[in-house]
């Protein structure tokens, strides 16, 4: 999600507003086509690449990645969802390979209350805070996908 | 020589022995899951035969779907690549028995070395020293506590039948010694399907390096030199090099004489690779045998780029009945490979797999650098198989010249829509630990923290300016034909 500092592409013009602030910089860049871009200061030219679904682009530059939301609305979208939902939930379609913790137990920040396997990949859920388990929704073997809650804490 | 080969793997590996056999001249058969019926070890093949749906086990697993696939394309060998079928010792007599060759050891040789327990006892006859340790014969888990405590702290508790890492506890003193039995069983039961623990000495900062073998049916056995591995997250290789910083050339010499030896008492047929763990550097160093791996190395490459040689056709031509066409004298190493794996992985959220479609995939081109791919732009990274998609590897005169072209590599290696791990590879190439070669199979969860420092973070300005210029050049209702995804790939159901 993009924050204050830096350029914004407008949602009128998709021109970077000018960089203000820390970052005084100004970056020149040219479309080369097929998703190369050419950026330019001062110093020297760096090429860049750029993709992405409507709602974001991705760009790499320097061997570094940036998923860089380009649509205003979405800003504040994640608070929306609770940090509860978002943390209990599986970031990914996985299999639930243990359920660690029981309704009516308590827990602790950071316990692991549900061991999930993705790709070859132990995932753990964590207890986002310390609370007591009111009820858990799966069972080993079930395959989930994200964001749907696998344990309600209270 | 054949003139058919079927290849039951998928990914990056079954591109590089389709590569192998286009270049000897034989046909290729390519097998694919329904996930995978766009993937390019599909179009790259002279032919691709379904097998099944996407999960490994009605597919890639199925050697019942495997060899009816091999006989219907009328393959005279299957290749297995690495993982999958390729240890599975019931496939290779299954090939056997149908009159298919198995480009690897004959089964038995296979069954023997994936029994950690008979592998260890055939190295100790063979006079290749192995690291202390057990199967209790009683699994109880006061009777493996016993053994670990007759062992001595520090231990490791693992999976007897395991491998890739899964279900291994290190454990220090007593106080987590239950625990850690309880937890190495219900991992190893899950992955493996069978409970059996097996406690070892734990050898503190060991180095992982292993040495590859090749061996023919006409009774001649050679070693192509080692194969660094230590640089591991989670037991998993991350980065491979050769030759190893830590081996003198007295050692070399006498772990390659020590991989032949094991070989050659086990029957050995075609390549493989003998695992030792090494507990410090030079000619001091004393190594143990650990296991070995009776099939193609996901790092083999870094062998090729320093000894010349073609494993994986070296692999088909043994296969075919062929001699080995080098004495060992002949086999030299020039200059240094390192190899970099490239995974769908969030390194910024604890290497959480990532999967999704590639928007954009670009590999890179230039002197000493070499890409095994799996996957191409437009295609998709699924969430049924292992997420590594690619491997680097950068060859050079000098380690640090590898080094700068793997870094180079790296930095023009643009991948995007799913996340991967090559900054994170970056900045494990740029540690100054990585660069003085001091590191062990601890290092990289040691070191994570500093490794992934700069990794998460908002976007620096450069960054935002080319996303703007982006959105100008490609609007949002035009990226879905603009941006790499291809239209052509979204249609499918008419490949036999």
């Amino acid at each position: 999600m993009v924050k204050k500092p830096g350029a914004r592409p407008s949602a009128r013009s998709g021109r970077p507003e000018p960089v203000e602030g820390r970052n005084p910089q100004r970056f020149r860049v040219t479309a080369l086509g097929n998703g190369r871009y050419r950026v330019s200061d001062e110093e020297r030219h760096r090429l860049a690449y750029a993709a992405g679904p409507p709602t974001a682009r991705w760009v790499f530059l320097d061997g570094r990645v940036y998923v860089i939301d380009i649509t205003a609305s979405m800003d504040g979208l994640q608070e929306r969802v609770s940090h509860d939902e978002m943390a209990l939930a599986s970031p990914m379609p996985a299999t639930v390979a243990a359920i660690i913790v029981t309704p009516g137990q308590d827990v602790s920040q950071g316990d692991v209350l549900i061991m999930l396997e993705a790709m070859k990949m132990e995932l753990p859920i964590k207890a986002p805070r310390d609370g007591r388990v009111k009820a858990v929704a799966c069972n080993v073997g079930d395959l989930v996908q994200p964001g749907i809650p696998l344990v309600e804490l209270e | 020589m054949f003139r058919r080969i079927l290849i039951a793997n998928r990914g990056e590996i079954a591109v590089r022995v389709i590569r192998a056999c286009r270049e000897l001249g034989i046909a290729s058969v390519a097998v694919y899951s329904d996930a995978d019926a766009g993937a390019l070890h599909v179009s790259l093949a002279d032919r691709a035969v379904r097998i099944g749906a996407a999960p490994a086990a009605e597919s890639y697993l199925s050697a019942d779907a495997v060899l009816a696939a091999a006989r219907d394309a009328g393959a005279e060998a299957i290749h297995p690549g690495y993982g999958f079928l390729s240890e599975n010792h019931f496939f290779a007599a299954a090939c056997a028995a149908a009159g298919i060759a198995f480009v690897g050891p004959p089964a038995d040789v296979i069954a023997r070395m994936g029994s950690k327990i008979a592998a260890r006892q055939l190295a100790s006859e063979a006079g290749v020293p192995v690291v202390p340790g057990e199967t209790p014969a009683d699994q109880g888990d006061a009777a493996v506590a016993d053994a670990a405590r007759r062992l001595g702290f520090p231990v490791l508790i693992k999976p007897s039948d395991g491998g890739g890492g899964i279900g291994m506890k290190g454990v220090r003193d007593e106080a987590s010694l239950l625990t850690a039995i309880g937890q190495a069983r219900r991992e190893a039961l899950a992955a493996f399907g069978d409970g059996t623990l097996y406690v070892e000495r734990l050898v503190e900062r060991p180095r992982h390096v292993e040495i590859q073998i090749l061996a023919d049916h006409h009774g001649h056995v050679v070693h192509l030199f080692e194969r660094e591995c230590s640089l591991q997250r989670r037991h998993q290789k991350i980065v491979e090099e050769t030759p190893s910083m830590a081996v003198a050339p007295r050692l070399r010499a006498g772990m390659g004489e020590a991989a032949i030896a094991v070989a050659r008492l086990a029957g050995y047929r075609n390549a493989g690779t003998v695992e030792f763990l090494l507990e410090g550097s030079g000619n001091a160093a004393q190594f143990y045998f650990l296991e070995m791996n009776t099939r193609l190395q996901v790092e083999h490459p870094v062998t090729e780029q320093t000894t010349g040689v073609d494993l994986v056709a070296a692999q088909i031509r043994i296969a075919a009945g062929e001699p080995l066409p080098w004495p060992q004298e002949h086999l030299l190493q020039r200059g240094h490979a390192i190899e970099v794996r490239i995974y769908a992985e969030d390194p910024a959220r604890d290497d959480l797999p990532q999967a999704g479609p590639l928007l954009l995939y670009r590999e890179p081109s230039m002197p000493g650098v070499r890409v095994d791919t799996g996957v191409t732009e437009g295609g998709e990274v699924s969430v049924h198989y292992d997420p590594m998609m690619a491997k680097l590897i950068a060859w050079g005169d000098t380690r640090d010249t590898a080094r700068r072209r793997a870094i180079e590599g790296l930095r023009s290696y643009p991948i995007l829509g799913v996340r991967t791990n090559v900054p994170f590879l970056i900045a494990l190439l740029e540690h100054p630990a990585f660069i003085s070669g001091d590191v062990d199979t601890g290092f990289v969860d040691a070191e994570r923290s500093t490794l992934v420092a700069n990794l998460g973070g908002d976007p620096p300005p450069d960054a935002l300016a080319v996303a703007a210029q982006a959105v100008e050049s490609t609007p949002p209702d035009a990226t879905r034909s603009s941006a790499g995804l291809d239209p052509w790939g979204t249609l499918r159901g008419w490949r036999g």
